[in-house]
C-alpha cells in the first residue's frame, strides 16, 4: 500500500472516530458525574439529526445554523427528563447500587419511549440531503467536504469540552464531583444545579452530534442504537468516567474499524469490536489508559 | 396466612390456569391460540428471568441469547433427533453456555454485568451470522419438518407450567434462600458460607436452560429462522420489561404482565405498533419511579399512600404559591433575632 492509501485510510477512520468520541463524552460525562448509564443516548442523537434534516428540508435552514439550535434543544429536554425522572430517582434509593440498576431501566425505557415517537412521528424510511458535497484536497488525498467539517467540528466540541472541565470554575466542580460526591458537597458544590445541568449537557452534546452526522449520512429512526452500543465500547476502553480516555478511546477505536476493515472481511467489523470490548471489559474493567485502579 | 396455606393456594391457581389454558385451542379460533402462544412464552421466559436476576438483583440482558441458542438447536437437529429430545436439547446446549459465559462475567455486578450479557449477547449473534455466511453459505434456515399446531401449544404450555413449579419449588429450597441471601447483600452471604459462585452458577444455568427450551419449541412456529429474528434483543429486552413491571421478586408478577402485555400487544400492534412500544417504555419509567415492587405489590394501601403523597404535595405547593413559606421564614427568622 502507498502512503497516500495509508492516510485516506486513517483519515476516514479518524472522520468516522471523531463522531464516536463526541457522542462517548457525553455518555462519560453523564456516568461519572451521575451514575446514569444512559442507554438511550444514541435516540437523542437520532432526535437531533432529525430536527436537523426537518429544518433544512422544509424551512431551508443551513444545517451549520442548526448545531447551536440542537445543542440548545437537547440541552433543554435534558434537564426537564432529570427533573421528571432521575431527581425522584435520586431522592428514593437507598444506595448507589440500587440507584444505578434502576437509573439504567429509565434509560431504557426512554430509549423505546424516543425511538418508537419518532419513528411515529416521522416514518421509519430513510432520509438525508446533500451538503458539502464536492471533494477536498487535504495532503494529496481527496475528502468530502461535509466529512471534513464534521470531523473538525466533532472534535472542535471534545475539545471544547475538555477545556470547559480543565480551565473553568464550573469544570473544576464536576471534576471534583466525580472524585468524591460528599467531600464536593462539603465544600459548597451544588449539586442539585449541577447535576441537571451536565445531564443537558451531555444531551446537547449528542444532539450536535446527531446534528453533524446528519450532513454526511442518511438518517432513520433506528440509526441510534450502533452508536449507543459504540459508545459504550468506547467508554470501556477510556475508562469509565475518564474524559481524555474517551475522547482517545474513539478516535483509536475509528482507525482501528478502519484498517481492520479493509484487512479482513467487512462482516467480520461487529464481530471485532465486541471481541475487543468483551476482552477489555473482563481483563481490564478500569479501562486501558488509566493508571489508577477504581474500586468496580 | 402461613406457609402452607400459601403452598395451596398458589398450586390451586397453577391447576387452574394450566386447566384455562389446556381448554384455549378447543374453544378458540385461531388467533386466540396464537395469542395464547405468545403469552405463554413471555410467562416461560420472564419467570424463568425473575427467577435468578429478580432474586439476586443481577440485571441480565443474555435472555434473547439464550432464547436464540434453543431456536437454532432445534434447526439443526429435529429431524434427526424427534421432537422432545430436541427440546431438550436445546435448553441443554443453552445452560452450557450459560455455565461457560456465567463463569467469565458473574464475578461483575451491576451495570457492568448488564452491559457484559448484552454484549455477549451481540457478539454470539453476530458469531453465529459470521459462521452462517462463511460455512453454511446462507443467511437463514427453513424448518421443512413441523410439529402440529396443537404439539406446539401443549409443549409451551407445559413449559410454562414447569417454569412457574420451579420457581416455586426453588423459592422454598436452600438453593432459592441462597439466591435471596445475595440479591439483599452478596458479602455478607458469603460470610455466613453461602459458595455465591456456585450458587450463581447454577442460578443462571436454570435461566438459560428455560430459554433455551421456549426457544427451540417457538422456533417450529416461525419454520423459517434467521439469527435477526430469533437473536432478536427485543426479545430479551421485552423479558426484563415485563418482569420488572409484573415485580421481579415475586412469583405472580411477571405471569400477570405478561398477560396484561400480550393483551396489549395485540390490540395495539396492528393499529399502532409504535404506540405498543411507547407505552411499554413509558409503563417501565412509572414503574420504576413509582411502583419498584412491580405490578403484583399493588395494594389497596399503595393507592392510599400515592393518594396521601399528592395531597401532601399539592399543600407544599399551595403554602409555596400563597406566600405562606416565606411568611413563615421570615416569623421564625424574627423571633431567633428577639
Amino acid at each position: 500500500m502507498t502512503l497516500g492509501a495509508w492516510l485516506e485510510l486513517i483519515g476516514s477512520g479518524l472522520i468516522t472516530g471523531g463522531v464516536y468520541a463526541l457522542v462517548a463524552l457525553g455518555m462519560n460525562l453523564q456516568y461519572g458525574l451521575m451514575r446514569i448509564l444512559n442507554i438511550a443516548h444514541g435516540e437523542f442523537l437520532m432526535v437531533g439529526a432529525y430536527l436537523t434534516w426537518m429544518a433544512h428540508t422544509s424551512l431551508g435552514l443551513n444545517p451549520l445554523l442548526m448545531i447551536p439550535v440542537a445543542f440548545a434543544v437537547l440541552g433543554l429536554a435534558g434537564m426537564v427528563i432529570h427533573f421528571l425522572c432521575f431527581r425522584r430517582l435520586v431522592s428514593t434509593s437507598p444506595n448507589l447500587d440500587i440507584f444505578e440498576a434502576r437509573g439504567l431501566m429509565v434509560a431504557f425505557g426512554l430509549m423505546f419511549l424516543v425511538q418508537n415517537m419518532v419513528s411515529w412521528i416521522w416514518g421509519g424510511d430513510l432520509r438525508g440531503y446533500d451538503f458539502m458535497t464536492d471533494p477536498v484536497q487535504v495532503g494529496g488525498a481527496p475528502v468530502a467536504g461535509n466529512k471534513l467539517v464534521v470531523f473538525v467540528l466533532a472534535l472542535l466540541f471534545s475539545l471544547g469540552l475538555l477545556a470547559l472541565l480543565r480551565a473553568t470554575l464550573l469544570g473544576k466542580g464536576v471534576r471534583a464531583l466525580m472524585q468524591s460526591p460528599v467531600g464536593a458537597q462539603l465544600v459548597g458544590i451544588d449539586t442539585k444545579r449541577l447535576h441537571p445541568f451536565m445531564f443537558g449537557i451531555g444531551l446537547g452534546l449528542s444532539g450536535v452530534a446527531g446534528c453533524l452526522l446528519s450532513m454526511a449520512y442518511t438518517i432513520s429512526p433506528s440509526m441510534g442504537e450502533p452508536y449507543t452500543v459504540t459508545a459504550l465500547i468506547v467508554i470501556t476502553l477510556g475508562g469509565f468516567g475518564s474524559m481524555g480516555g474517551a475522547l482517545l478511546g474513539g478516535l483509536l477505536l475509528g482507525v482501528v474499524e478502519a484498517i481492520g476493515m479493509h484487512y479482513t472481511n467487512p462482516s467480520l467489523k461487529a464481530l471485532l469490536s465486541y471481541i475487543v470490548f468483551i476482552s477489555v471489559l473482563l481483563l481490564r474493567p478500569e479501562g486501558l489508559f488509566t493508571r489508577k485502579t477504581r474500586k468496580a | 396466612m402461613n406457609d402452607r396455606q400459601l403452598l395451596t393456594r398458589d398450586l390451586l391457581v397453577l391447576f387452574g390456569l394450566t386447566g384455562w389454558g389446556l381448554s384455549l385451542p378447543y374453544i378458540g379460533s385461531e388467533f386466540m391460540v396464537s395469542m395464547g402462544l405468545t403469552c405463554l412464552m413471555y410467562v416461560a421466559l420472564s419467570s424463568s428471568w425473575g427467577l435468578f436476576c429478580g432474586s439476586t438483583r443481577y440485571l441480565s440482558l443474555a435472555t434473547s441469547a439464550f432464547f436464540g441458542i434453543g431456536a437454532y438447536t432445534c434447526a439443526m437437529q429435529l429431524e434427526q433427533l424427534g421432537w422432545a429430545a430436541t427440546i431438550a436439547l436445546g435448553a441443554a446446549v443453552a445452560a452450557g453456555v450459560a455455565v461457560v459465559m456465567g463463569a467469565a462475567v458473574l464475578h461483575l455486578r451491576g451495570t457492568y454485568f448488564a452491559v457484559l450479557t448484552f454484549g455477549t449477547t451481540e457478539l454470539i449473534r453476530h458469531a453465529v451470522t459470521y459462521y452462517e455466511k462463511s460455512v453454511t453459505g446462507t443467511v437463514g434456515r427453513v424448518l421443512a419438518v413441523v410439529p402440529e399446531r396443537d404439539t406446539i401449544y401443549l409443549t409451551v404450555l407445559l413449559l410454562a407450567v414447569l417454569t412457574v413449579g420451579l420457581s416455586m419449588w426453588v423459592r422454598r429450597t436452600r438453593l432459592g434462600l441462597a439466591l435471596m441471601g445475595i440479591g439483599a447483600d452478596e458479602q455478607r452471604a458469603q460470610t455466613l458460607g453461602v459458595n455465591t459462585r456456585w450458587v450463581k452458577l447454577a442460578g443462571f444455568a436454570m435461566t438459560a436452560a428455560v430459554a433455551g427450551a421456549v426457544g427451540a419449541a417457538m422456533s417450529v412456529r416461525w419454520t423459517y429462522i434467521d439469527p435477526h429474528t430469533v437473536f432478536n434483543p427485543f426479545i430479551g429486552f421485552q423479558t426484563v420489561l415485563i418482569a420488572l413491571i409484573g415485580g421481579a421478586m415475586t412469583l405472580w408478577g411477571p405471569l400477570i404482565a405478561a398477560i396484561v402485555f400480550s393483551l396489549l400487544a395485540e390490540t395495539l400492534r396492528l393499529q399502532a405498533p409504535q404506540v405498543y412500544m411507547m407505552s411499554l417504555g413509558l409503563l417501565l419509567i412509572l414503574c420504576v419511579l413509582y411502583l419498584p415492587g412491580g405490578l403484583a405489590s399493588l395494594r389497596w394501601d399503595t393507592w392510599k399512600l400515592w393518594r396521601d403523597d399528592t395531597r401532601a404535595w399539592w399543600k407544599e405547593k399551595k403554602r409555596e404559591w400563597t406566600g405562606e413559606k416565606e411568611r413563615e421564614k421570615k416569623r421564625s427568622r424574627e423571633q431567633r433575632l428577639v
